[in-house]
């Protein structure tokens, strides 16, 4: 039954849904940033400081925040610790440089995906599209799994550990059941960037690596000696069976 | 010739030359004394007997007829030979050591009435002369004392002088070669520093002397050093700010570009143009200041590899499907198939894209990358098609801003000349070379092969 309003104005009403929170001190590339933004549909708050970034999200709850770590007042890192212990939103962050260790600290500080300054609005877009696929496919394949005090309720997209409730941040969440759904076997950095980020060969390992870090501090009894999420020297994570 | 000797070997020359001569000089002095002494002792020694003996001649001369029995019946306890002279015949106990034996000189001056004492060599020998004129019986009497004992005590003594004198000489030249050691140590110091710097250690300093001495050449030294690093980074630094301080305009302009270009359709032809024209200089713009950012920081000396393990013949594949051109043929060594190696991969890629997309401005495009293991490392070669280049232009054209051996000929699709520079960057960080040669097979084209060596993972 075709509807009533048109596939267009659906289409439209889904994406009006999609809030983005763009927090960035430059006035000129916010506003740039936001008129790309707005061209993909979606509805584009912004924040010039750490300080307005955070009274916005709590008025506002966005499906995907960007923040550019170099922030005065409240850093970017601090930003996104703050809205990380609010709620489990992708975060994208912007950084100076790759090979700086601001791209480890900001993952660490719970950013999903990162980019480097000055980006493509398209590569920002593809970037956004792929966190917001990865937030609601929580539809996977794979029934009720269970790892020694392990349980995956992939359904509901539940982790308990030892009975209770392990909260995961969706990209955390994605990294466990792609390793849970082929147990023992291995996973490349590769294929990992591939399926979970949407990147290809040349994806940035540590994206893996730093949020295997994280998934590991939530579901292991003893990070430093993990028993489920080990790693294999040169070749990438397994999930122990 | 000095003039090609070093510093040091002069020093040393100098030291051996100086100890030869002045021990040379004691030897010789040592020798001469000695010599001066051990002769005087003999001929007062034989001096003594010599008159006793010619006074028993003196006595005897006139009774004695047979001159014979009179030189036989003398004592002559140091080997003398003694002579008599009377009647105008010369009468020896020996008869090699008779008339002839003595020097005419001796003879003359006694028979002129003088006595003479003298040193001469009979045969080889050092010998003493003595003779005394014996007036009273119109005679004279002589003794040829034989003086070799004293010759070769003086022989061995001469000898013993000049393997020490020679010893001396030899001390010498190590003591000079072991000061001048110490004194030039300071200026391999200074040398070591300085080749340091030159490799790039930009706060490679010497450490302060405590000799007053060299004081002021570290003291110097250190400051240049300091000057050279504060220059270069405050380059590097301005180099970087400057790409730094164009980011945000060129997010700004790229956000705008990409937002009209959404509204293509609205636009005419010629503002379609202008907005292309718009889109493809941003993108080189934005090429160049990512590109002299990086350069900047590989000045800066704060590039650090982000290595890890990676299988490389799957990178050489990955580098070039991800290219522009990705039908370009990959040619693998067997062997290099399971080769796994620790580099920063994204640098590697970048390296690759950049040489193939060196290749696709100046070089016709790539024809072939291949990949093969040498010794301690791999090959990695890219050839083109194009007219190659030159070999006065080879080592340049890794140099920054150089359009290998097409400057001048700036086309469209014309792009930073930093490219290549990088790529040396890039392979010097990992320990690896890079140089353009001549295709192998023959045909026109460059070939440019990156030598990387391979660290097994541990």
């Amino acid at each position: 039954m075709p509807s009533p309003f048109g596939d267009d104005l659906i289409t439209r009403m889904r994406s009006v849904s999609t809030h983005i929170l763009a927090v960035e001190d430059d006035e000129r590339i916010r506003t740039a940033v936001k008129l790309a933004l707005e061209d993909e549909g979606w509805v584009v708050a912004e924040a010039a400081t750490g300080e307005d970034a955070l009274t916005a999200f709590q008025q506002q709850p966005a499906d995907v925040v960007l923040i550019d770590i170099m922030l005065p007042g409240i850093d970017g890192f601090e930003v996104c610790r703050s809205i990380r212990r609010l709620s489990d939103v992708p975060i994208v962050m912007v950084t100076a440089r790759a090979d700086t260790h601001d791209v480890v600290a900001g993952l660490e500080a719970g950013a999903d995906d990162y980019l480097t300054k000055p980006f493509a609005p398209k590569e920002l877009s593809a970037r956004i599209r792929a966190l917001l696929r990865r937030a609601r496919t929580s539809e996977v394949a794979s029934p009720h799994l269970r790892f020694g005090d392990l349980e995956i309720v992939a359904e509901e997209g539940v982790v308990r550990r030892s009975g209770h409730d392990v909260h995961l941040t969706k990209t955390e969440f994605r990294v466990l059941v792609e390793l849970a759904q082929s147990p023992g076997r291995v996973f490349s950095r590769e294929v990992l960037l591939e399926r979970i980020w949407g990147y290809g060969y040349f994806g940035d390992g540590r994206l893996v690596d730093v949020h295997v870090r994280r998934l590991r501090t939530k579901v292991e009894a003893d990070p430093a000696h993990p028993r489920h999420v080990v790693t294999v020297r040169g070749l990438g994570y397994k999930l122990q069976v | 010739m000095t003039q090609h000797l070093g510093l040091r070997a002069r020093i040393t020359l100098a030291f051996a030359i100086g100890t030869l001569v002045l021990s040379a000089l004691l030897s010789a002095t040592a020798w001469g004394l000695t010599r001066q002494n051990l002769l005087d002792q003999r001929e007062d020694s034989s001096g003594v007997v010599f008159y006793r003996n010619a006074e028993i001649v003196q006595q005897r001369l006139p009774t004695e007829t047979d001159a014979l029995t009179l030189v036989g019946s003398l004592a002559t306890p140091l080997g003398a030979h003694p002579i008599v002279y009377s009647d105008g015949a010369y009468t020896p106990l020996t008869p090699e050591f008779g008339r002839e034996a003595l020097p005419a000189a001796v003879r003359d001056a006694v028979l002129s009435g003088e006595p003479v004492r003298m040193r001469f060599r009979l045969r080889g020998d050092m010998q003493l002369a003595i003779g005394i004129p014996i007036p009273s019986a119109n005679a004279a009497y002589f003794e040829i004392i034989p003086l070799e004992d004293i010759d070769a005590t003086l022989a061995a003594l001469g000898m013993s002088l000049l393997a020490a004198s020679l010893v001396t000489a030899l001390a010498g030249a190590t003591l000079g070669w072991w000061a001048s050691r110490r004194a030039l140590r300071p200026l391999s110091d200074v040398s070591t520093a300085a080749m340091a710097l030159a490799a790039g250690r930009l706060d490679t300093r010497l450490s302060p002397s405590r000799d007053p001495d060299l004081r002021p050449i570290s003291a110097s030294f250190n400051d240049m050093a300091q000057a050279l690093q504060d220059r270069i980074e405050r380059d590097a630094q301005f180099a970087s700010d400057v790409s730094h301080e164009l980011r945000s305009p060129l997010m700004t302009l790229a956000a705008s570009i990409e937002v009209m270009d959404n509204q293509r359709d609205d636009l005419t032809e010629r503002a379609q143009a202008a907005l292309d024209l718009m889109t493809g200089d941003i993108a080189r713009f934005q090429q160049l200041v990512e590109d002299l950012l990086e350069i900047s920081r590989f000045d800066a000396g704060v590039v650090r590899l982000e290595l890890e393990e990676v299988h490389l013949a799957e990178l050489v594949m990955q580098a070039v499907r991800h290219s522009t051109d990705r039908d370009i043929p990959v040619e693998l060594d067997a062997e290099l198939a399971g080769v796994v190696v620790r580099a920063d991969k994204r640098r590697i890629v970048r390296v690759i894209a950049n040489l193939l997309d060196n290749a696709a401005k100046y070089g016709g495009g790539a024809t072939s990358v291949s990949l093969r293991g040498v010794d301690n490392g791999v090959q990695i070669a890219i050839e083109d098609r194009g007219e190659g280049v030159p070999e006065e232009d080879r080592a340049q054209i890794f140099g920054r801003f150089n359009r290998g051996g097409l400057a001048g000929r700036r086309s469209a699709s014309d792009g930073v000349g930093l490219g290549l520079a990088l790529v040396s960057e890039h392979v010097g960080l990992h320990g690896g070379r890079i140089w353009v040669e001549d295709r192998t097979d023959g045909l026109s084209g460059a070939r440019f092969v990156i030598e990387l060596p391979v660290e097994e993972p541990g």
